[in-house]
């Protein structure tokens, strides 16, 4: 009895609650860092303390799948989309238990993540892509806005390499898998087939993005650079080194917080370039669930309800720059209409992206093929055989189980 | 059982169930972990788990990461153990020396990184190893050399978690080797000095016979230690940059905790307990040849 003693202070130490009436919420990154803001007016409505954890996205998966094997998560926790079917999978989090949680967002959010017709958590904001590009930079070479197809691209990318031969056109970071997921997305070519359980990157759409992407590094329009040596893309972007960059909403908060290295007219925001014209591309970001362990559901479902709601969300956008994924609170953005219009835009275009386990490691694998692709280590016939190796592997329990009927 | 080995057995009783218990039970589920394909899915459902046999293994020798996790591994310790044992040795002969004074502030100082924590200091490392405001550079500038992108480098990544490591952990062989050091026979030392051997050969040939098997013990436990580094690339550079301090344990944690593919992480356990075990059969044997066990 006595020996118990030590073991029972050790574990009430190691308890991750000090406050054992609060609502403990786990988010990641910015998201983490600025919640408090959001959680004082909840705690001050409902007298529910709410204790935050931030998370750093690089510790994320492994902190969360330990915390869900030792029963220990927290009673809301941030997802990114991509997990969420990982984590209904392991049970890790309970279903929304009331449709007015994920209605009036934008279409194609909420259904881009539901499984088997239920959901599981509910978008927080939501990210589209836009091009940023050097306003200056085009109209030295005859463009009041940047083209919108890829034919276009590269005619405006040939005329800025002559006006700028020691530049580049496009920063598009080697180990970074965006570019060419978008433009896979944006060309039609659903990277996977057979109910998700093998690669699909040997049809002829999927062959036209790695062309095309391929094609940007080998006219010199895009260095063969990765972030390790590009490691302040703003200031590349504000000394010219590029003109075109694509990302989401959060440089934004880089641009405002920069504005002196590059002021506001000095580049604007465009649709990222399609095939024929802009198409559509994922926009997935951040959620939010609740763990199928809280024991105080109804009061972590209402903390979800005032994290996600419009006010919330407009807070969040005004200080870390996120998008709200509820459509009605884009009208009181602080953003200039002519810069929040594509992501209005894009916003209302979404693709639809495999659900699985695996798939963000499928990404990563792809994305190293890419790298070696346009370093002329494989050709793009050899490389999408090999993409599809590497998925179908990645895939083979799945593949497995499916095929035995075990999930669905 | 006579009741002296039944006193016996009460003794020990306790410390064979908390081995049992906290180490041997753990190493053997690891072991019948490495044969099976333990993923994320068992995690859902455990039917969903079967015997793969071999098949954890061969994938592993077929993934290029996991090769260039055991070159980088290699490259750490070949590197890491002469520079920490170098380090040791020299500063436990400097301390050994009769005209050095405040002996136990030396002592402490120099082992007090040794029992600071490793992720403090590592924080603390990455900001002397900054390449535009680093301490460390700021020194290399004074003497002429240019800015070094310690972290940022794949070629100098590994050399500055080894600078780093070398302070960690050089403060306790210097210790063991303090003690080693006093037990070197004084009146072969004057002999030594007496028939004219130079300092060189006073170190070779009375030091060293001397203190061969701590250097040994030393040799084996450092050779260990390398082998397991992941703390310090986790915290300094996460296993990059182009993935070029990735070792072995740190692929083993992201296969097992990341991706949650357990199976696959045992068998990596297993096949760098099958490493250590091989480089230590060896270096006994060379410490036999050597009699210094």
């Amino acid at each position: 009895m006595l020996g118990m003693i030590p073991a029972a202070m050790l574990a009430a130490a190691c308890s991750p609650r000090r406050d054992p009436n609060a609502l403990v919420l786990w988010a990641m990154s910015y998201q983490g860092d600025y919640s408090p803001y959001l959680t004082t007016r909840f705690t001050a409505d409902t007298g529910i303390p709410v204790e935050v954890q931030s998370i750093p996205w690089t510790a994320a998966h492994e902190k969360l799948l330990t915390a869900h094997a030792g029963g220990v998560l927290p009673d809301v926790l941030m997802l990114p989309n991509s997990w969420i079917s990982e984590f209904q999978m392991i049970g890790a989090i309970a279903a929304v238990p009331s449709p007015t949680l994920v209605s009036g967002l934008f279409p194609g959010l909420v259904e881009g993540s539901r499984i088997s017709g239920r959901d599981y958590a509910v978008p927080w904001s939501v990210a589209p892509l836009v091009q940023y590009y050097r306003r200056d930079i085009l109209e030295d070479a005859g463009y009041a806005t940047p083209p919108v197809t890829w034919d276009g691209w590269r005619t405006m990318a040939a005329r800025i390499k002559r006006r700028r031969p020691d530049d580049h056109v496009f920063l598009a970071l080697v180990n970074y898998e965006g570019w060419l997921f978008t433009m896979l997305a944006q060309n039609g070519a659903y990277p996977l087939r057979e109910r998700d359980t093998r690669g699909n990157f040997r049809t002829p759409e999927a062959r036209e993005a790695f062309a095309y992407y391929a094609s940007l590094f080998r006219d010199g329009y895009a260095p063969l650079a990765s972030s390790t040596e590009i490691q302040d893309p703003l200031a590349a972007f504000a000394a010219g080194q590029f003109a075109i960059w694509e990302g989401g909403a959060t440089w934004l908060l880089d641009m405002r917080r920069r504005a002196a290295e590059l002021p506001p007219e000095r580049w604007g925001a465009a649709r990222v370039a399609g095939p024929r014209g802009p198409g559509p591309t994922s926009a997935k970001d951040v959620s939010l669930s609740v763990s199928t362990t809280s024991h105080r559901p109804a009061e972590a479902w209402a903390l979800v309800r005032h994290l996600t709601s419009s006010e919330s969300e407009l807070r969040f956008a005004t200080m870390i720059s996120t998008l709200p994924a509820r459509v009605d609170a884009w009208d009181g953005l602080d953003i200039p209409p002519r810069v929040l219009q594509p992501f209005r835009e894009q916003a209302h275009d979404l693709a639809v992206s495999p659900m699985v386990v695996g798939w963000e490691r499928i990404q990563i694998e792809v994305q190293l093929i890419a790298e070696r692709i346009v370093r002329g280590l494989m050709t793009i016939d050899e490389g999408l055989a090999e993409a599809d190796r590497r998925a179908d592997r990645i895939l083979a329990k799945r593949r497995s189980l499916v095929e035995s009927g075990r999930i669905a | 059982m006579t009741p002296q080995e039944r006193t016996a057995w009460v003794f020990t009783a306790p410390v064979l169930t908390i081995i049992t218990v906290v180490f041997l039970a753990p190493t053997i589920l690891a072991l019948a972990l490495s044969v099976t394909d333990y993923s994320i899915y068992a995690a859902a459902d455990v039917r969903n788990i079967s015997f793969v046999g071999l098949g954890n293994f061969g994938e592993l020798f077929s993934t290029p990461l996991f090769w260039r996790a055991l070159g980088n591994t290699a490259l750490f310790a070949v590197l890491g153990v002469p520079m920490a044992i170098g380090a040791s040795l020299f500063a436990a002969l400097l301390l050994n020396d009769a005209s050095v004074r405040w002996k136990p502030f030396w002592r402490v100082a120099l082992f007090a990184p040794y029992v600071t924590s490793v992720v403090a200091t590592a924080i603390v490392w990455r900001f002397v190893l900054n390449t535009r405001f680093g301490l460390l550079n700021y020194a290399l500038d004074l003497i002429g050399i240019g800015p070094v992108d310690w972290l940022g480098d794949p070629r100098s990544s590994i050399p500055a978690i080894l600078i780093f490591v070398t302070w960690k952990i050089f403060g306790y062989n210097m210790i063991v080797f303090t003690a080693a050091l006093s037990t070197v026979p004084t009146h072969l030392m004057e002999a030594a000095r007496l028939d004219g051997a130079s300092r060189w050969a006073r170190f070779r040939d009375v030091t060293l016979p001397a203190i061969g098997p701590t250097l040994l013990l030393a040799a084996v436990m450092s050779v260990a230690g390398f082998l397991q580094i992941f703390a310090e690339p986790y915290i300094m550079t996460m296993g990059g940059p182009a993935q070029s301090t990735v070792t072995v344990l740190y692929f083993m944690f992201d296969e097992g905790f990341k991706w949650w593919n357990l199976g696959q992480a045992s068998a990596v356990a297993l096949i760098l307990f099958v490493l250590i075990l091989a480089v230590t059969f060896v270096q006994t044997r060379i410490g036999k040849r050597y009699e210094w066990l």
